[in-house]
């Protein structure tokens, strides 16, 4: 992975993430942070986290702080929605529907979200503080239009990365003349393998 | 019948009738029928050496299993199971439960999590019934360890389970450990000691009987009784790598008193203990991987006088191409009597089996699946009726598993 400065002369950012065996990684969150400016959050949203086929619908479910988040259940079975993260303990008791009000999420982290009745459900709320913020798309790409000029930090996060206290960051410098910056993050890692495929229902009961 | 000592079950029952406000009770029906063509033995279910269940029905349509099965929630951190099925209509009860049981499974608040299973169940040891009922989704006909699992095991009693969640902490890794105590296993072992091991999908339920082959004692044996007053106990643990990777073993030992009979039932309590270990992979690629192992001993009569070894192992390949599933599998079985308080030959039953088997699901909750096994077994004691001792049993089925679920309120 390549650290330090990069010199811009750009005003568009394209963020590129590639695996240490060089595939494209699809899902990682992107946060863009002023260094020179203070800490601007975007304004908090209303969201849905669905459960879904035994399945978290979005897996990854990426909010500025401060939002409110719904975990509708949509599936036949009961789901009883749990986190015991640091940055957001919560518990929903055995449900279906939709029987509870939003979940508010008012510090940035990452809450890591199961079912207590199907342990190999999970979900990953990323609430972000930054002013800038989205998740690569499926070819590991992730672009800005514009960005003022100043100077910035890159930082990703992926379910997979090993450390998550150690998050791979790179810093930007926007001067605001021409085009558009490519950063380009090769992680030194090998990620966490996936989990399995989503189980069938009823299958896992044993 | 003691009914009456099965209170845990009882209690299942009446707190099954609680009514929940605004929490969804699920409930299944599955009908699995088959048409089978056989050129088994006659079958223990028929009081014969066979070891083929569908050798009591022979060629034909025939009912694999109807099953009712509702569970739910108990307030905020109990849910109960009732699971009931028909096998055929020669069981002592037209429809009887398979397991029962209540648990308590809180939100976990940290990374350990404890859960307690109270009732009638299944000890975690089947990598290959892992679908709902104890169902075996890869095959029509289990595997040897697994059949006698589901003929002579069940945990009438209490178990707890310490779970280690590391994929809340970002870990691929994850742990349990199980113990549990529990009576009402005392017969365990008869059938595996006097008729060796078998290859089917029927699990004797809990308050009905399996037929089987005798030396001595009835026929219609009675599997899930306490007649020592003494506690049974397992103990095992888990891992699991990712989700993909799953390990498990188990020390099991009834604690029965071979020295005490039971006249209601006929029978006495057999002193049973085992040890087995499994693994289940699952790769990326949709392989299934299932190896188990089981060795055990089995002692009946005063001062342990008459004892038998069994031990089975398995390897089951499977491959899930989009709705369609093929699987294999080879099993190896063996049943040596060691010791005996009688003179004359010991018993001494081994074989092996393999299967093949394609499954198709048009849509989730039915499935059609094709299967041939062969089962070949050496058991001196067919010689002493009369039997060639030798014995090859196949079996080509067709299966229909079709599953109707909903809720209510």
């Amino acid at each position: 992975m390549s650290f330090g400065s990069t010199p811009a002369l750009a005003d568009g950012l394209l963020v590129r993430i590639v695996t240490n065996q060089d595939k494209p990684l699809g899902g990682a969150v992107i946060e863009v942070r002023s260094l020179s400016e203070p800490r601007r959050p975007q304004a908090p949203v209303d969201a849905i986290m669905d459960q879904q086929g035994l399945a978290f619908l979005p897996e990854v479910l990426l909010v500025p702080v401060g939002s409110r988040i719904g975990f509708p259940n949509t599936d036949m079975v009961s789901h009883q929605v749990y986190s015991f993260s640091p940055t957001k303990r919560f518990q929903l008791p055995l449900y279906r529907g939709k029987p509870y009000p939003p979940v508010h999420f008012d510090v940035a982290g990452v809450v890591t979200v199961g079912c207590n009745i199907h342990d190999n459900m999970m979900g990953y709320v990323f609430i972000s503080d930054a002013a800038y913020f989205g998740q690569t798309d499926q070819d590991g790409r992730w672009s800005l239009p514009a960005l003022p000029p100043g100077r910035y930090s890159v930082s990703l996060w992926h379910w997979r990365l090993r450390n998550p206290a150690k998050l791979p960051t790179q810093e930007l410098t926007v001067t605001g003349s021409t085009a558009s910056t490519d950063l380009v993050f090769r992680l030194a890692e090998t990620l966490k393998p996936q989990r399995a495929a989503t189980p069938r229902a009823g299958w896992d009961s044993y | 019948m003691p009914i009456v000592q099965k209170f845990s079950i009882l209690v299942v029952l009446a707190l099954a009738t609680v009514h929940q406000q605004a929490l969804a009770q699920q409930f299944e029906v599955t009908f699995d029928g088959r048409l089978v063509s056989t050129d088994a033995r006659t079958s223990f279910l028929q009081g014969g050496l066979g070891k083929l269940r569908a050798g009591a029905t022979g060629d034909g349509a025939e009912l694999g299993r109807l099953r009712f099965a509702v569970n739910g929630p108990l307030g905020d951190s109990f849910r109960y199971v009732l699971d009931a099925s028909a096998w055929s209509t020669d069981d002592t009860n037209p429809l009887d439960l398979t397991e029962a049981y209540i648990e308590w499974r809180p939100a976990p608040r940290n990374v350990w999590r404890s859960r307690v299973k109270a009732g009638a169940f299944y000890p975690a040891l089947s990598l290959e019934h892992r679908a709902a009922g104890w169902t075996n989704p890869y095959f029509i006909n289990s595997s040897a360890l697994n059949t006698w699992v589901g003929e002579e095991l069940r945990t009438v009693g209490l178990e707890y389970n310490l779970d280690w969640l590391g994929a809340q902490r970002n870990s691929p890794v994850e742990f349990g450990l199980t113990a549990a105590a529990f009576g009402w296993n005392d017969p365990a072992g008869v059938v595996v000691a006097f008729r060796g091991f078998a290859l089917h999908d029927r699990q004797t339920p809990l308050f009905g009987r399996l037929r089987t082959f005798a030396l001595a004692g009835p026929e219609q044996r009675v599997l899930f009784d306490e007649i020592d007053g003494r506690a049974g106990y397992y103990v095992g643990a888990q891992a699991k790598y990712s989700d993909r990777v799953l390990l498990r073993a188990l020390h099991y030992d009834n604690r029965a008193n071979p020295a005490v009979y039971d006249p209601n039932i006929d029978d006495y309590a057999w002193l049973t203990k085992f040890n087995s270990a499994g693994v289940r992979i699952e790769t990326a690629d949709d392989w299934t991987l299932i190896a188990q192992w089981l060795d055990g001993e089995t002692y009946v009569g005063e001062n342990s006088a008459t004892g038998w070894n069994f031990d089975t192992k398995f390897l089951l390949l499977a491959k899930q191409f989009g709705r369609h599933r093929i699987a294999a599998r080879y099993d190896r079985f063996a049943t040596q009597q060691f010791r005996s308080a009688y003179p004359g030959p010991m018993t001494n039953d081994q074989g092996d089996a393999r299967a093949v088997a394609w499954t198709f699901e048009p849509r989730p909750r039915l499935s059609i699946t094709a299967e041939y096994l062969r089962v070949d077994s050496n058991y001196n004691v067919r010689s002493w009726l009369g039997e060639n001792p030798l014995a090859r049993e196949s079996s080509v089925q067709l299966g229909v598993r079709y599953t109707f679920d909903g809720s209510a309120h």
